[in-house]
């Protein structure tokens, strides 16, 4: 039984893994017909002296871990807010705090990148039209804001992923817990710290390990609201790997950086993995 | 069911059978020339093309064009990976350094056995030189689309500046843009593609060359010349005065020029078409509204243009050449092709010095089409195209963006542009 599904895993994922290994290896550039030619580390030796691979893994950290702490703070919070909401009044604010997540990925990035807009964005009018700023800000086009103007859309869509999963989590807490805390009159604060809290631990660990695999990957967002610019300031591993493969045709030296890449996402779903047994 | 319904359903069935046989010999004497373009993916220009290939599959009616739609920026990354898979079109529309790219992998097939002595006699000067690998010709120049700098008059009538006399030197246009954003400050005062992607380096190169940087290539200066240093000195200033809007395609400043929200654009023959099909506009308000010259020169005394005019190629393995050639000379040379497409909706010139028809000649005599052929067309220069152009393009457009939105010292951007280019 199990033979079948190994097959398949060898074909589905095994083989991509090793080509995209035996690649990384290579001098092979899809513009030259030629025979591709086996130069051994040469490729590695090169991405540790490129400061734009380095820029790309500072930025991809930036933008993971940055996106999913607030996110998963944010969710935390709208959890507990909406915690005693029962009835249609529940079910309508759930519905509005759940429609980002439903919006595809690119829509998102453009819908943002409109917003965005140095000359007649939303959010420069608003920010103008209230007296905030006197001047319009250029959002996307700032090397310094433009990290996180991007971030912020992705935390925009990733907030309600965090926000069902804990609302689900908080649910589940038994009452027995609850009243026995209310019973020895503990406080909001006191209860949230230590009762709540513990108990969405794990759910909190487990998604945040899951989106941080996800965020790690995004590509939609980040190509279609910058590129990757301006320079290189939301320029990410998978951007940077995008631009090599597709733009100048390197697939060895992308190979490389996709090995670099497939092995920080090992790490982390490893500490996935692990996360989920000790839950 | 009775006899007769039974020799009827028979006769029926033999008459579909001869139908469907018939079909398929009709169909297999047809040729099928594929055409992967990204005329077809463009509102402006749809109509013109599918116009254009109607007419040619009803002047052949032998040979069926498949047009295949893809966006300008994923035109060469598709064409390269279906020529690496070995399923290539016949017959591709492309432009600038991506005509050389695809050149390189020698999956293009040359032309210069296709054309008649009477054709290129009819090619206008320096037309297929650019076009040139080694000795053979790779692609055939569809038509001509060099950028001017247009410069609305109503606009600069407004500020207070002389329409009938548009800036000739870099200092003339950065006064003039500071007097517009003074006078008018929702209006953006020079339209200029600063993304990061190999076109934007296309078209800011006769920038630089005006500043005498050439970053790459023959007679380069480096990425991190004193020459290159001014340049983004310039730009930087010009953003931070709010004289120029960072981050847009040259593409998207169009719309707004076409509200009358850009009062200088660098940009190519093929603005006034875009702008008259957003806003409606009649010729007479258009030549009345707008004009184009040539790019202010800097220190080094020259102005200087780019070629961004469209190519149309073959591909070594199509099963169909004479078609597929048959189908480029068509679009490229015949008077109905450039009346309803190139001069039609694409507003550019063609690549031949005469249509052979009076009246598609005398459409090309507009104030525009003049400017363009007499002034700008002697301005062009030529870029050191091909893969290591796609690589440097990244490096040297991220220092211009690093410039135009970030507070880095120049010198380190240079510096870095220079690392990379090495």
């Amino acid at each position: 039984m199990v033979i079948p599904t190994l097959l398949v895993m060898a074909v589905v994922v095994g083989y991509p893994i090793v080509y995209t290994l035996l690649l990384s290896v290579q001098d092979y550039n899809l513009l030259d017909f030629s025979p591709a030619e086996n130069i051994g580390l040469e490729n590695y030796a090169r991405l540790f002296n490129d400061p734009i691979f380095w820029t790309s893994l500072y930025n991809t950290f930036i933008y993971s871990f940055g996106s999913v702490a607030i996110s998963a703070t944010l969710g935390l919070i709208l959890a507990l807010l909406c915690e005693n909401l029962h009835g249609q009044h529940f079910r309508l604010t759930r519905s509005l705090l759940l429609m980002p997540w439903a919006v595809p990925f690119v829509v998102v990035a453009f819908l943002f990148r409109y917003m965005y807009m140095q000359n007649g964005g939303v959010i420069n009018a608003l920010l103008l039209g209230m007296g905030v700023i006197s001047e319009p800000v250029p959002w996307l086009n700032s090397a310094t804001l433009a990290m996180p103007a991007v971030m912020a859309a992705n935390i925009w869509a990733m907030t309600p992923f965090f926000f069902l999963l804990l609302s689900a989590a908080l649910s589940a807490i038994p009452n027995e817990v609850i009243e026995a805390a209310r019973v020895d009159r503990a406080r909001t604060w006191s209860m949230v710290a230590h009762i709540k809290l513990p108990f969405l631990r794990n759910p909190l660990l487990i998604s945040s390990l899951l989106m941080l695999i996800s965020t790690f990957n995004d590509f939609a967002k980040i190509w279609a609201m910058t590129q990757g610019g301006p320079g290189y300031s939301t320029s990410t591993l998978v951007i940077y790997v995008y631009r090599l493969a597709f733009e100048t045709f390197e697939f060895g030296y992308a190979s490389a950086l996709g090995v670099i890449w497939l092995l920080l996402l090992l790490v982390f779903a490893v500490a996935y993995l692990r996360a989920l047994r000790m839950g | 069911m009775d006899v007769l319904d039974r020799s009827r359903l028979r006769a029926i069935g033999a008459a579909s059978v001869l139908a469907v046989l018939a079909g398929s010999a009709v169909a297999q004497d047809k040729i099928t020339v594929t055409f992967a373009n990204w005329a077809s993916a463009e509102g402006t220009t749809r109509p013109g093309i599918e116009q254009a290939i109607a007419d040619f599959e009803a002047a052949n009616p032998n040979i069926d064009i498949v047009s295949e739609s893809i966006s300008f920026s994923e035109i060469a990354r598709q064409l390269v990976l279906r020529a690496r898979s070995g399923n290539p079109p016949d017959v591709a529309q492309i432009s600038g350094n991506d005509t050389i790219l695809l050149a390189q992998t020698g999956a293009l097939e040359p032309l210069d056995g296709y054309l008649s002595e009477d054709l290129k006699a009819n090619i206008k000067p320096g037309a297929l030189s650019t076009l040139m690998v080694g000795d053979q010709l790779i692609a055939f120049p569809w038509n001509q689309s060099p950028a001017g700098l247009w410069y609305n008059k109503n606009i600069l009538e407004q500020a207070g500046l002389d329409p009938d006399s548009p800036p000739h030197t870099i200092e003339e246009l950065t006064a003039a843009l500071e007097t517009i954003h003074e006078q008018m400050p929702d209006v953006i005062p020079l339209g200029i593609d600063t993304t990061n992607r190999a076109f934007a380096l296309t078209s800011n190169w006769p920038w630089m060359q005006t500043f005498g940087a050439i970053p790459v290539g023959e007679g380069a200066t480096g990425g991190d010349s004193e020459e290159m240093k001014a340049y983004l000195t310039w730009l930087r200033d010009l953003a931070n005065k709010g004289l120029i809007d960072p981050g847009r395609k040259i593409g998207e400043f169009r719309p707004l020029a076409a509200q009358d929200l850009v009062a200088f654009h660098w940009d190519q023959v093929l603005l006034q078409g875009v702008i008259q099909a957003t806003n409606g506009m009649s010729d007479e308000d258009f030549y009345d509204a707008w004009g184009v010259t040539t790019l202010p020169v800097g220190a080094e005394g020259a102005p200087h243009s780019f070629e961004g005019g469209h190519q149309l190629i073959m591909f070594g393995n199509s099963p169909n050449k004479e078609a597929a050639w048959s189908f480029i000379e068509y679009l490229s040379t015949n008077p109905t092709a450039i009346d309803v497409y190139t001069v039609g909706v694409n507003s550019s010139l063609p690549s031949i010095v005469s249509t052979g028809d009076a009246q598609v000649d005398a459409k090309l005599d507009t104030p525009i089409f003049n400017a363009f052929s007499e002034e700008i067309i002697p301005t062009l220069s030529t870029q050191p195209y091909g893969a290591d152009y796609a690589a440097a393009a990244t490096a040297i457009m991220a220092g211009v963006q690093e410039a135009v939105t970030g507070d880095r010292p120049i010198d380190e951007i240079a510096a870095s542009i220079q690392q990379q280019l090495q």
